[in-house]
């Protein structure tokens, strides 16, 4: 009976190791899903099949290739997480199966190839860990194994479960916060909504008037010429682009420009410009991304508001290209960034995209067509400022300031938002707080003005003393000519000029003789010749050391790593074997600096 | 299915009770496997260097790392902490017990009111265990590798030191002072254990392959034990009373040696006690330079128990070797233990069962069981991940508990479990329930 039942084992057993071998004896990085298939099946219909698998799947850990172990290891995985029975065989020599997985003890390194073998300890660590969330509290070894990697040799687990929960809470907790910030901010905007708005319309209204005086006042001046008669007398001899130039010149006739009279009327415009671009617009386009991205139980105010905030937003954009239409801007840089940050806006998911993008298109003609007018506006200011002695002078005195970044900020003193500027930037490199401040004295720190120092150029005379050849020293020196002493005022001739008499009696003291002075010199000379001339040795002295220490390294490394016998067994390969073998993953593969050491041979 | 018909035997009479007794016992003791329900939480970060249980309830665990800590653990689980996985904290963790590695922790043998660390740091302490304060301390000029306090002692409470010196101290704990000094080593002494049989016999194994016996009471070595005297054969382990006497004078003279061959299962019918009667002349204080030299191990002597009865002494030493000497004759019994590996540089604790049956040695990173009398190994414990240092067999509960340098006590529990403790296995079936087959496919 029991040689019967043994009989029984071995041959049934058989099964598994059929299997299992042929599974894991192929190059491929997943186990053949079919063979699996097959294990499992095999492994599942009896106890006597199991207990062979674990032998087998042991014996097969212990081969001295990590593409074997690995491939194991993923059957192991598969009937681990299956089977009650292989778990129970299988921890039993849990230690021995680590130290083959992971390779934790020095005297058992894993086996190559390298890279599968760092694959191999992943992702048995990576298995060791899902093994003990799921069964740890049932198998002692598990735990042990677990513990020791974990706290003894202080390995690094992936973590996965815990990682998940907790990136997942994080994200949790950042959008609570956000929405907390923004819902104050939606309460807030409640509150002075109606004040919000009042003021906005004031100021349009306001502008509007403005414009009405203007125009008023155009109209009686020079009332409008008729275009259509004038483009029809045209469109039979001129060319397209005469006709445009001529449409041009009419726009720009038909133009405000500032006078006199209405200077008032435009430095108000001005004023009122800035006050809508600079707060206005930018609160209004806050508000609304504020509204957009709230979340709320009851969404009518919030409709009510956000149409109300778009349709105010195009009001003050309307109102702006007028402005911009007549030529008044307050200041040019700024309105081109501005414009920038608007472009930028206008992608984001608002319901009237296509009537805005054909805004834009008009705008930008607009606004190439206002930068000469800007010019002539700033000429006229100069003009202005003819006018006005007192501001002349203030001009005069006020320090200049370079054009830079900190000009944005100039004069304000409220916090800036960090990382709001209304759109979501997906590729950022790490957490994203969106409510960050940086606070305004953060700010004043951070664009401390500072200027590069300039010097003034400074004329540095020529030496001018007299040579050999009859021509004067061109040397130019701070203070003293090195051949020639001080500097001093002479002559078209060379000669010192009368008042510096009592120097150059004191320099000829100094350098008595010619000669002297000559011998010195060639020392000197000569000294720094002999100088460099002992550096230039040391460094070819040491070069020579090192070019021959390299080409020792370098033919020693040639001795050990290629030989003439692994070189035919490579040659044989190459046109015998088309199929990579596990065998050909441990060959070492020929690199370029091994060619070269056998060149070099 | 042996329990069934031996509790039948037992009804009627055919089986006495201690027979019983010890069948089950030795059963238990055969059967020890990891224990998955008890454990022991380790708050050790270093190397485990000692475990021991007290003698006077077997119940607590005292154990010592080489991170200058000691810890309590209650072995037993089921008082106070319910069922299920124990809980296993340390009753209390001395973290800053010693100042470099704990070497060896005892309890007192009477009562569990004391217990003694010996330390790296050439330390000696005895701690108060209920306020857990030193009470007495003792400065060695050397790193203390062990300790030991004789169990059977009445007439003196010494604890004797064995140090990386060549001396062996005896510490008095009833002066506070060093009583002996014991010389006679050539290297450090390794090991040190009390003869379980007389109060004043002490032997001691060193670092150079030396086990040399002392009587405290008089100065020198009175024995050393040689590998190369070896007699074939062992006594019965519970033998009758002693039917001769026989001078036990020298043990070269004696006639039992092994050129005349006697059959393992052919006792020596010649029993006697250690009899301190006043040695011979040449035995000391100066014994013969050639006998004085006489080694028992090829290396140090890093373990030695002596058996529950007190005849028989076992000896490990740094040649990976296990021998079973004789106390009464001095001679090596010559049980082959089989292959094993033992750790050389550190002393280890070897375990032994009360019926002397088995004895477990740690060998490397598993722990090994072999049978006393025959050396067959029984079993062959895995479960650690670095070499073994010491274990305990906890006689009450048929547990061994083990410690290693990978940090963790392990408890072997066994596996044919008692029968209270089926029924708890059945009340805790909702947990176990998880651990079922999950073929998916």
């Amino acid at each position: 009976m029991a040689g019967e039942e043994s009989g029984l084992e071995t041959e049934s057993g058989m099964v598994a190791w059929r299997l299992i071998e042929p599974a894991t004896n192929s190059t491929e990085p997943d186990v053949d899903p079919r063979l699996l298939k097959a294990i499992k099946s095999a492994v599942r219909s009896s106890d006597v099949e199991t207990r062979a698998a674990v032998r087998c799947l042991m014996d097969l850990m212990k081969k001295p290739h990590s593409q074997v172990r690995y491939l194991s290891l993923l059957i192991i995985d598969e009937l681990f997480m299956r089977s009650k029975l292989f778990r129970t065989i299988f921890v039993e020599t849990f230690d021995q199966f680590l130290a083959l997985s992971v390779g934790f003890r020095k005297n058992m390194p894993l086996p190559p190839p390298s890279t599968i073998a760092s694959n191999l300890r992943k992702k048995s660590i990576e298995f060791l860990e899902k093994w003990h969330s799921n069964f740890g509290i049932h198998y002692r070894q598990l735990r042990l194994g677990f513990e020791y990697l974990k706290n003894v040799l202080k390995y690094q687990f992936p973590n996965n479960l815990e990682n998940a929960a907790r990136l997942q809470r994080e994200r949790r907790e950042r959008e609570l916060k956000t929405q907390e910030i923004l819902l104050g901010k939606f309460e807030n905007l409640k509150e002075n909504f109606s004040s919000i708005k009042g003021e906005i319309n004031s100021t349009i209204d306001e502008i509007n008037e403005c414009l009405d005086i203007i125009n008023v006042n155009q109209k009686e001046l020079n009332p409008p010429i008729d275009f259509s008669l004038g483009d029809d007398e045209m469109e039979g001899f001129s060319s397209l682009e005469m006709r445009q130039i001529r449409i041009d010149s009419m726009k720009e006739a038909e133009t405000v420009h500032e006078t006199v009279d209405n200077e008032a009327v435009f430095d108000t415009l001005r004023e009122l410009h800035k006050l809508l671009v600079l707060k206005h617009l930018v609160s209004v386009q806050e508000w609304i991304s504020v509204l957009i991205r709230v979340e709320l139980a009851d969404n009518r105010f919030r409709d009510t508001a956000l149409k109300e905030m778009i349709d105010l937003r195009n009001n003050i954009q309307s109102a702006k290209d007028k402005l911009v239409a007549i030529g008044c801007s307050f200041d040019k840089g700024k309105k081109v960034q501005l414009e920038e940050e608007e472009d930028i806006w206008e992608e984001g998911k608002i319901e009237n995209i296509p009537q805005k993008s054909v805004q834009r298109k008009g705008k930008t003609v607009v606004s190439s067509s206002t930068s000469s007018n800007g010019i002539s506006d700033s000429h006229n200011k100069t003009q202005n400022s003819k006018l006005d002695p007192e501001r002349s002078k203030l001009l005069a005195e006020a320090p200049l300031v370079n054009w830079g970044p900190l000009l944005d900020n100039w004069g304000s003193n409220s916090d800036t938002v960090a990382n709001q500027r209304g759109l979501e930037i997906e590729g950022h490199w790490g957490r994203v707080d969106h409510d960050r401040i940086i606070p305004q004295e953060k700010i004043a720190e951070l664009s401390v003005h500072r200027m590069v120092y300039k010097e003034d150029p400074v004329e540095i005379k020529p030496c001018l003393a007299p040579l050999k050849n009859g021509t004067l020293c061109q040397r130019r020196d701070l203070k003293v000519c090195p051949f020639h002493g001080p500097i001093i005022p002479r002559n078209s001739k060379g000669n010192p000029i009368e008042n510096c008499n009592e120097p150059m009696v004191n320099r000829s003291e100094d350098y008595v003789d010619g000669e002297t002075l000559e011998k010195l010199a060639k020392q000197a000379v000569n000294n720094v010749r002999k100088r460099e001339r002992d550096e230039r040795e040391i460094k070819r002295a040491k070069l020579a050391r090192v070019t021959e220490h390299n080409q020792e390294v370098l033919r020693e490394s040639a001795m050990a790593s290629t030989s003439y016998s692994e070189d035919l067994v490579q040659s044989r390969g190459e046109f015998k074997t088309k199929k990579p073998t596990l065998a050909s993953m441990l060959k070492k593969k020929v690199t370029a600096k091994d060619r070269i050491a056998k060149k070099l041979l | 299915m042996w329990k069934w018909k031996a509790l039948k035997e037992r009804e009627d009479g055919s089986l006495r009770p201690s027979a019983f007794r010890r069948g089950v016992v030795s059963s238990r003791a055969a059967s020890l496997q990891l224990s998955n329900a008890k454990e022991f939480i380790s708050l050790h970060r270093g190397a485990i260097n000692s475990l021991e249980g007290d003698a006077a309830e077997g119940r607590y665990l005292l154990s010592a790392a080489s991170d200058g800590t000691v810890a309590v653990f209650d072995t037993d689980t089921r008082h106070g902490h319910g069922h299920g996985h124990g809980h296993g904290h340390p009753l209390f963790h001395l973290s800053r017990a010693h100042k470099f590695a704990v070497s060896r922790a005892l309890w007192y043998p009477v009562d569990t009111g004391l217990f003694i660390t010996a330390s790296f740091d050439h330390y000696v302490k005895l701690w108060d265990t209920n306020s857990t304060q030193v009470v007495l301390d003792y400065k060695l000029p050397a790193k203390v590798y062990g300790i030991a306090m004789s169990s059977i002692a009445t007439s003196h409470t010494l604890i004797a030191t064995a140090t990386a010196d060549v001396q062996v101290r005896l510490c008095d704990l009833a002066s506070g002072a060093f009583s002996h000094t014991l010389s006679g080593h050539r290297d450090g002494v390794m090991s040190v254990e009390w003869s379980s049989s007389t109060e004043f016999v002490l032997i001691t194994g060193g670092c150079d392959g030396a086990i040399r016996f002392w009587d405290i009471r008089r100065p020198g070595t009175f024995l050393l034990l040689d590998q190369s005297l070896s007699q074939l054969g062992t006594r019965p382990p519970l033998l009758p009373s002693p039917s001769n006497n026989e001078s036990t004078s020298l043990p070269t003279s004696s006639k039992s040696s092994s050129s005349t061959p006697i059959l393992p299962a052919q006792k020596r019918t010649s029993h006697k006690k250690i009899q301190l009667k006043p040695p011979t002349q040449w035995s000391h204080p100066g014994m013969a330079s050639s006998q004085n030299r006489a080694t028992a191990h090829y290396g140090a002597v890093n373990g030695l128990r002596a058996t529950a009865d007190g005849f028989y002494l076992l000896s490990s030493g740094s040649d990976s070797r296990l021998r079973l000497w004789d106390i009464e004759s001095g001679r090596n019994t010559l049980v082959n233990y089989e292959a094993m590996s033992i750790q050389a540089s550190k002393p280890i604790q070897l375990a032994v069962t009360p019926d002397s049956s088995l004895v477990f040695v740690p060998c490397m990173a598993s722990l090994k069981a072999y049978d006393l009398w025959s050396g067959t190994t029984i079993n062959s414990y895995r479960g650690h991940y670095e070499s073994v240092n010491c274990c305990f067999f906890n006689a009450q509960d048929q547990e061994l508990y083990t410690g290693s340098n990978d940090r963790q006590i392990l408890v072997w529990a066994p596996s044919i479990p008692a029968a209270t403790q089926i029924e708890e296995a059945d009340s805790e079936g909702g947990i176990t329930s998880i651990d079922q087959d999950n073929w998916s496919d």
